[in-house]
């Protein structure tokens, strides 16, 4: 791969300078209105492809005959063009009125900054963060108010958890619609990915649009509960071919380990705590001293290569062309991860400009290993630290495992060696994906202002996954031998199919009203999924792996359809440039609802006015902008397809898997719930916000305040009993309410002429309560306690914050010391039940980011934070691994290691896990913290006499984290801190051509 | 280009059909489909109402029907922690959030999930019946009249749970199935009235004997049998002389025998022992349950102390042991059990393990019972599996004998004779010596029963039809949360309603005392 970019690299290396012709030597600076010098000007010969950059100090020759316009531009100021006169020519251009004018995609169609009525965060380029960027979401992680990232951990393509103003719902989806071009996503992931935002390329990323509230999101109706993010990919620039070459490489290591006992604290443990078990200790009285963690963590190498072209051709058709490699190792071995992406993007013209085309293609081929998680991050806890890793006489491939005899056959005994457990087994998830769409944006010849636009998208991905078994490998031991080879077997394909069709009118009028801007459209969406899947069972006669095979469906075939379709409208209206006013308005028809129940219509209005193009508040010269937002819309939700599949609401029968006959000889079927009455859940959403600007943008920001109520809420619910063939399922009941408001703050603390600091923060709170749940008082919401079977943390209950934890209160004696499954009788009735549980809330409410980025002439240096205010984590290790009994063998002849109760790590009191001792609000810790996201120093270097610019740059994402919490990491999505994936430490260097 | 444009106008016009929001899964099936594909669909959902006693869902050891825990959850396995870990002869050591409570019986309350389990697959089943009673009126199939009689009595089987471990509850019926505004609750004896009315009309719709797994007459006699014996538990008016003779139909009517060996009625082929009335299949390779015997089996064998593969499994649990509430009654030590010539005294694996049960968090504190095990009995040295192979006889022919001999005792109905046959009959089989007309009390029936039936799912009823429950009159260790056994509630002869049933049905009232 690498050879290939190379010989690309020197082709177009070579035709750049070839281009580069002489005529006339045309030269001059560059300065602002204050007479800087200005670098990086772009100039380009009008109608030509002949450009080049100016220098650090202003400064540019370009080649060009006398008469011809030289076009100067650069973000931030305004294009300028100069007629060639002389061999001299010098350009003083002005800055852009302001960011105001930045364009702000909305869907279907776009608006500025100045003119947005609703509550939309644009991130650009600029703002991203910096570093080793996997996924497309770590650009944005802490930069916007109110968008809470919170991935599951440390794997390459972790799940991102994204949700804008915390979730309103339950059963259904929380997370935000994702609209990548003008394509809406499909909430479900192909097999194998646990990142749908790692299937596009950072690199191809020009801007993200977050909409916040309803009035800007409604235009999405009922995928639009949760805030839509619409993602904008690079496009091709007129003018000179632009060529970018970016690398970086990246070292990874564990941030924080678990404290757990060495090899001799833990003989010490057992000699003390447990001497009757001494004799399981080390291997044949031979003490060994492993660390676990070490053995399966690397200190890991990454690398990512993108390329990229930007030009136009025939200088009017502006096309891009991408390629992206990233190779990223995963902190712990073998969990490697390798993406190779392309891209092409072009825009052609015809008929005179009238018909705009914007084709996009995208083509992603992911090669994952994925590890057994569960086995490699559980038994390192476990393992004990007196066994080695190797052992030369093993049966099991060289790697140490206990075994015990069993009626004079060996069996497996005690925790399975974790680094076996990885080096064994092999399960490459292989994804091939191509993403395009074509927007035909024509502009109509019979009515001044009035487009039609046609989008069709077509997304296919064939996933495939493969699980094998080296030689002997301890999982696939049997009594009569190892069982190598394959153990599982997936090949899936997704078809998405998107049409989109709308009239746009836009026209600006003298009067009272001065523009007016509206669309009306049509929208067709189908997510296919099929796949087939090889599932494998041990025999359990022969001890042999064999394939499983179900009559009924062979090839385990799934299949699931949805279809989507919709008609929608909004106009977006100026009044005298002050007021503003957007209508909108959306019917959605979901294939989940039965045909009854199946359309919904959600309906939003804003209005904005901007105060700072009044008089009065001009005059006192002290707001650039000022302006202030009110909106109101219904959103809707319907994604319940993973609690009740993609059909519940008519009735069918399933058929029983082999393994779950029951009469001897016959088929088994099963009458599914359904649920004929499922329709909408609906999210009304009232959003103020004001936008401010002062003193020529040395501050500028935002505040919104909100107010959401859902209802009907697509919740599981419990059903009367015997009156459904199911204890609980999906119905539009209760309600929740939240609130909320998002500050963002943006300083220019420094601009001179070598150096600027920009300062940013913004910070959020939103906070979910459940105010209805159809009688209900509680149901529950999950939060698996990794002790026992069925124990289940999480709530949803009545005036609490959706998914709250269900405790005891802790005893504590005068020493504060926790007395040992003593609690609280906070019913006062002498027992402790059930009823003396109380709930506490585990999300936080306030979430917020902040940082800077200093600019020195050519030196850089920004910094991001982020961090969370309140919220609680549950200690889940202290409770697998923190009580004095723990390592006593239990069905096995094998000790397991635990926590270090000699430094603090865990407290010997607790000495076992009996009864309610799980449900201990003592293993609630607060989960407040602060992480430094990135660090990153950069250069940029003098440009090369071609012009070619360079830029490197360092950086250290997640340096470092400021945390009370006394495990590994308190940003946990589900609150329960267990196996954990440590999050890398990244030191990444970055070097970045642009010629 | 204007052409292009009209083609892609037209292209959306045409896929966008209204038509494609109707989709349809390729995978499920609707009823006509599924009767259209497979003749005998009937027998497959039938299965399914079978199997709702013993697997936890129709896709796989790790599916649920309910929203509980797929392993925790099963009928099977609600009915031995609800009959017998709250009982004197068995206790658990895992805890698992509410199992703690069962096992010590102390500190039940309404949020207690094995209620829940219990109560959530119970008035699973009976819709399911409803509904199969719906759908299968509504197509031609044969033998209908039989497989209603089938699902009836598996209905009324469910209802039976419902009666001997809550109390009350909706009476939900084919009639009233799909209503969503919530039933109004039903006492005990209405569902006692119900559940009886039902059993006597179903005995005439099931045949003399049916395959293997399915009911027949004498299930539903033996349940009838069951129902009565306890009438005055349930009723407040005994039922004796209806027991005795619908224990006589089952013993003399249906052709079931003592097996010859008491171990073939609990090993991997005790599908093929004669005693059986009415078993929950198992089977290691197509009827996989975390809840039917593998809970039992599994349950009760940990390699710390125990060779798994003689009792031909691959997987120990380490959970249950019997205590001395059981073992107890054959002998006063492990030297005294391995002496007795009752071969169910053999049934306790003592190596390595207190016969005290000092802690019952404590694995090796008290024998774990080895009276269920997965190893066949005619080939003992057969394959080890991870699933249990062995059927749970719910109903067996034993308990008949037993229920036949108390009905007698207690209601003075039957002969003596035949009763201290039956019971010296059960005795003799195990080897024990056979008793005297006056040894034949209500008391050593209460024990005999213990001795021949624990571990089956009925100790819990037993010990409250015959007043030892509640109170402190008979003790056991842990009852009440203490080491020796200490006073526990009246009211804890029901067990709680659970909370989430109360608030989705607010007709719904919950038992005295909790």
């Amino acid at each position: 791969m690498k050879n290939h970019v190379q010989t690309t690299l020197f082709c177009l290396l070579s035709l750049v300078s070839f281009g580069i012709y002489a005529q006339q030597s045309v030269s001059g600076v560059v300065t602002d209105v204050s007479g800087s010098p200005l670098p990086a000007v772009n100039v380009v010969v009008k109608g030509t492809t002949t450009g080049v950059s100016t220098d650090f100090d202003g400064n540019y020759t370009i080649s060009a005959t006398s008469g011809s316009v030289l076009v100067f531009s650069s973000i931030g100021f305004e294009t300028q063009e100069l007629t060639v006169s002389g061999a001299m020519l010098n350009a003083t251009l002005t800055e852009s009125a302001s960011e105001l004018d930045e364009v702000v995609v909305i869907g279907y169609g776009t608006t500025t900054v100045k003119d947005a009525t609703g509550s939309v965060a644009s991130i650009t380029a600029e703002d991203f963060n910096q570093g080793a960027i996997v996924s497309s979401d770590q650009l944005l992680t802490g930069k916007v108010a109110g968008v809470v990232i919170t991935n599951n951990g440390g794997a390459p393509d972790a799940a991102p958890n994204i949700r804008i103003r915390g979730g309103a719902s339950l059963s259904a989806e929380n997370s935000p619609l994702i609209v990548i071009d003008g394509i809406p996503l499909d909430v479900v992931n192909p097999a194998g990915v646990n990142n749908p935002l790692s299937l596009i390329n950072p690199n191809d990323i020009a801007s993200f649009s977050i909409l916040k509230d309803a009035s800007a999101t409604a235009i999405y109706g009922s995928r639009a509960s949760n805030g839509v993010i619409l993602i904008t990919t690079k496009k091709g620039t007129l003018g000179e071919t632009k060529y970018n070459l970016s690398i970086s490489s990246s070292m990874s290591e564990v941030s924080d380990k678990l404290e757990l006992m060495d090899g001799p604290t833990f003989e010490r443990f057992i000699n003390e705590y447990h001497p009757t078990y001494a004799n399981l200790l080390g291997v044949n009285g031979v003490m060994y001293n492993t660390d676990w963690q070490d053995a399966v963590f690397r200190t890991s190498y990454s690398s990512i290569v993108n390329f990229s072209i930007a030009g136009s051709a025939e200088e009017k058709t502006p096309y891009r062309f991408s390629l992206g490699h990233n190779n990223t190792q995963g902190l712990v071995k073998t969990n490697d991860y390798e993406r190779l992406s392309t891209t092409f993007r072009i825009n052609p013209s015809f008929l005179d400009d009238n018909l705009k085309v914007d084709f996009n293609a995208k083509a992603f081929y992911v090669d994952k290993n994925a590890i057994d998680e569960g086995a490699a991050l559980g038994n390192i806890v476990s393992m004990d630290p007196t066994k080695p890793i190797y052992d030369e006489n093993s049966p099991f491939g060289g790697y140490y495992q206990g075994t015990r005899e069993d009626g004079g056959q060996t069996v497996l005994d005690g925790t399975w060696n974790p680094v076996a457990m990885l080096m064994q087994r092999k399960r490459p998830e292989k994804l091939l994906r191509i993403l395009t769409n074509m927007e035909l944006d024509y502009s109509l010849p019979f009515v001044d202002g009035l487009r039609a636009v046609v989008n069709v998208g077509l997304e296919k991905s064939d996933a495939d996954i493969r699980e094998t078994f080296s030689q002997n490998a301890i999982a696939t031991y049997r009594v009569g031998g190892f069982n190598p080879g394959e153990n599982y077997r997936e090949d899936q394909s997704i078809t998405n199919k998107t049409l989109e069709g709308y009239l746009a009118y836009g026209k600006d009028f003298d009067g009272l009203l001065q523009s007016i801007d509206a669309q009306v459209g049509y929208s067709y969406q189908n997510f296919q999924n099929e796949g087939t899947k090889k599932l494998f069972q041990y025999n359990e006669t022969t001890g042999v792996r064999e394939v499983l095979v179900n009559e009924n469906n062979p090839t385990n075939r799934y299949y699931s359809d949805l279809n989507l379709q919709s008609f929608f409208g909004r106009t977006n209206l100026n009044f005298a440039g002050k007021y503003l006013v957007t209508l909108s308005i959306r019917t959605d028809a979901s294939s989940l609802f039965a045909e009854e129940n199946r359309w919904g219509v959600f309906p939003a209005a804003a209005v904005a006015w901007r105060l700072s193009d009044e008089p009065f508040i001009e005059s006192l010269n002290v707001f650039d902008n000022l302006k202030l937002r009110a909106g109101w819309g219904e959103t809707g939700q319907s994604n319940i397809s993973e609690a009740v599949g993609y059909y519940p609401s008519y009735p069918f029968f399933q058929i029983g898997s082999a393994t779950s006959k029951y009469l001897p000889g016959e088929n088994l079927y099963n009458a599914r719930m359904f649920n004929p009455n499922l329709t909408w859940e609906k999210t009304t959403t009232l959003n103020a916000g004001i936008d401010f600007g002062i003193f020529n943008g040395i501050l500028s920001g935002s505040v919104d305040v909100f107010k959401r109520d859902t209802n009907d809420l697509l919740a599981n619910a419990p059903v009367p009993p015997g009156q459904a063939p199911a204890s609980s399922f999906v119905d539009n009941i209760g309600s929740t309410e939240s609130e909320g408001f998002e500050v963002s703050i943006d300083v220019q603390a420094i601009d001179t002429q070598n150096s600027s600091l920009n300062v940013f923060a913004n910070g959020a709170y939103a906070k979910t309560t459940i105010t209805d749940l159809n009688g209900i008082q509680q149901v529950g919401a999950g939060g698996t306690l990794p002790i026992g079977t069925g124990t289940f943390l999480l709530r949803h209950a009545i005036n609490q914050q959706a998914g709250a934890a269900w405790v005891f209160r802790q005893m504590y004696n005068e020493a504060g010391e926790p007395v040992y499954n003593a609690f609280a009788d906070l019913n006062q009735d002498g027992k402790i039940t059930n009823d003396d549980r109380y709930l506490r809330a585990m999300r936080p409410n306030y979430t917020f980011g902040f940082g800077f980025n200093f600019n020195y002439k050519q030196l850089s240096l920004s910094s991001s934070f982020r961090g969370q205010y309140g919220g609680q984590i549950y200690n889940a290790r202290r409770l697998t691994s923190g009580f004095t009994q723990r390592p006593v063998p239990i069905n096995t002849q094998a000790l397991s290691n635990v926590l270090n109760f000699y430094n603090g790590a865990a407290n010997p009191i607790i000495y076992d896990q009996i009864g309610n001792v799980a449900f201990s609000d003592y293993f609630l810790e607060d989960a407040s913290f602060i992480r430094c996201e990135n660090i990153t120093l950069g250069y940029a270097f003098e440009p090369l006499n071609n012009g070619t610019k360079i830029q490197a740059s360092f950086t250290v994402n997640n340096a470092f984290l400021i945390t009370k919490y006394n495990g590994q990491d308190p940003e946990n999505f589900g609150g329960v801190d267990n196996e954990f994936y440590p999050r890398p430490r990244v030191f990444t260097l970055g070097l970045n051509f642009d010629f | 280009m204007k052409k292009i444009l009209l083609i892609f106008f037209v292209a959306t016009v045409a896929v966008s059909c209204v038509d494609d929001l109707n989709t349809k899964p390729e995978i499920d099936l609707t009823l006509e489909e599924l009767l259209k594909q497979d003749p005998n669909a009937a027998n497959g959902i039938l299965s399914r109402l079978y199997g709702s006693f013993a697997l936890s869902g129709a896709d796989g050891p790790g599916s649920s029907d309910i929203d509980d825990d797929a392993g925790e959850s099963p009928f099977l396995r609600g009915i031995v922690n609800l009959q017998d870990f709250t009982a004197d002869g068995l206790k658990n050591r895992w805890g698992d959030d509410g199992l703690d409570q069962l096992t010590t019986t102390s500190n039940w309350d309404e949020n207690n999930k094995f209620f829940r389990y219990m109560y959530n697959r119970i008035y699973y089943t009976i819709p399911q019946a409803n509904n199969l009673i719906n759908v299968l009126g509504g197509v031609d199939v044969a033998n209908k009249s039989q497989i209603e009689g089938e699902v009836r009595f598996l209905r009324a089987l469910a209802y039976y749970y419902l009666i001997d471990c809550f109390g009350k509850g909706v009476l939900a019926t084919e009639e009233n199935f799909g209503q969503s505004a919530p039933l109004p609750e039903v006492s005990r004896a209405e569902l006692y009235n119900y559940v009886e009315n039902e059993l006597l009309a179903v005995e005439g719709l099931l045949p003399d004997s049916n395959s293997y797994g399915r009911a027949d007459k004498a299930s539903a006699q033996f349940l009838l049998a069951r129902l009565y014996l306890n009438a005055e538990v349930y009723t407040g008016t005994a039922q004796y002389a209806n027991a005795l003779s619908y224990a006589e139909k089952v013993i003399t009517g249906s052709g079931h025998s003592l097996a010859p060996e008491f171990l073939q009625n609990f090993s991997a082929d005790n599908h093929t022992s004669p005693e059986i009335i009415f078993p929950l299949i198992a089977d290691a390779d197509v009827s996989q349950s975390y809840g039917n015997t593998t809970y039992i089996v599994n349950g009760s064998l940990s390699g710390e102390t125990m060779t798994l593969s003689d009792y031909g499994a691959t997987d120990g649990w380490g959970g249950h042991r019997a205590s001395k509430g059981w073992y107890g009654l054959f002998a006063a030590d492990a030297a005294g059990l391995a002496a007795s010539s009752d071969k169910r005294a053999h049934l306790f694996w003592t190596g390595g393990h207190a016969y005290e049960m000092e802690s019952y968090k404590k694995w090796s504190d008290g024998f774990p019972s080895i009276k269920f095990r997965n190893s066949a009995f005619n080939n003992p040295t057969g394959t080890n599996t991870s699933f249990s192979s062995t059927d749970f006889p719910l109903f067996r022919l034993a308990d008949a004998y037993l229920m036949y001999a108390e009905a007698h005792v207690n209601g003075g109905v039957g002969t003596a004779a035949t009763a201290l046959q039956y019971v010296n009959d059960v005795r003799s089989r195990a080897g024990a010596t056979a008793i005297t007309a006056s040894e034949l009390t209500a008391d050593f029936i209460l024990d005999e029963r213990a001795r021949e039936l624990n571990f089956e799912g009925v100790r819990r009823s037993d010990l409250i039809r015959n007043g030892k429950f509640t109170g402190a009159s008979y003790t056991w260790p842990w009852k009440g949360n203490t080491l020796n056994g200490s006073t526990i509630p009246e009211h804890y002869k029901l067990f709680p309603i659970p909370q989430r049933s109360l608030e989705a049905n607010p007709n719904l009232t919950q038992n005295t005392g909790y």
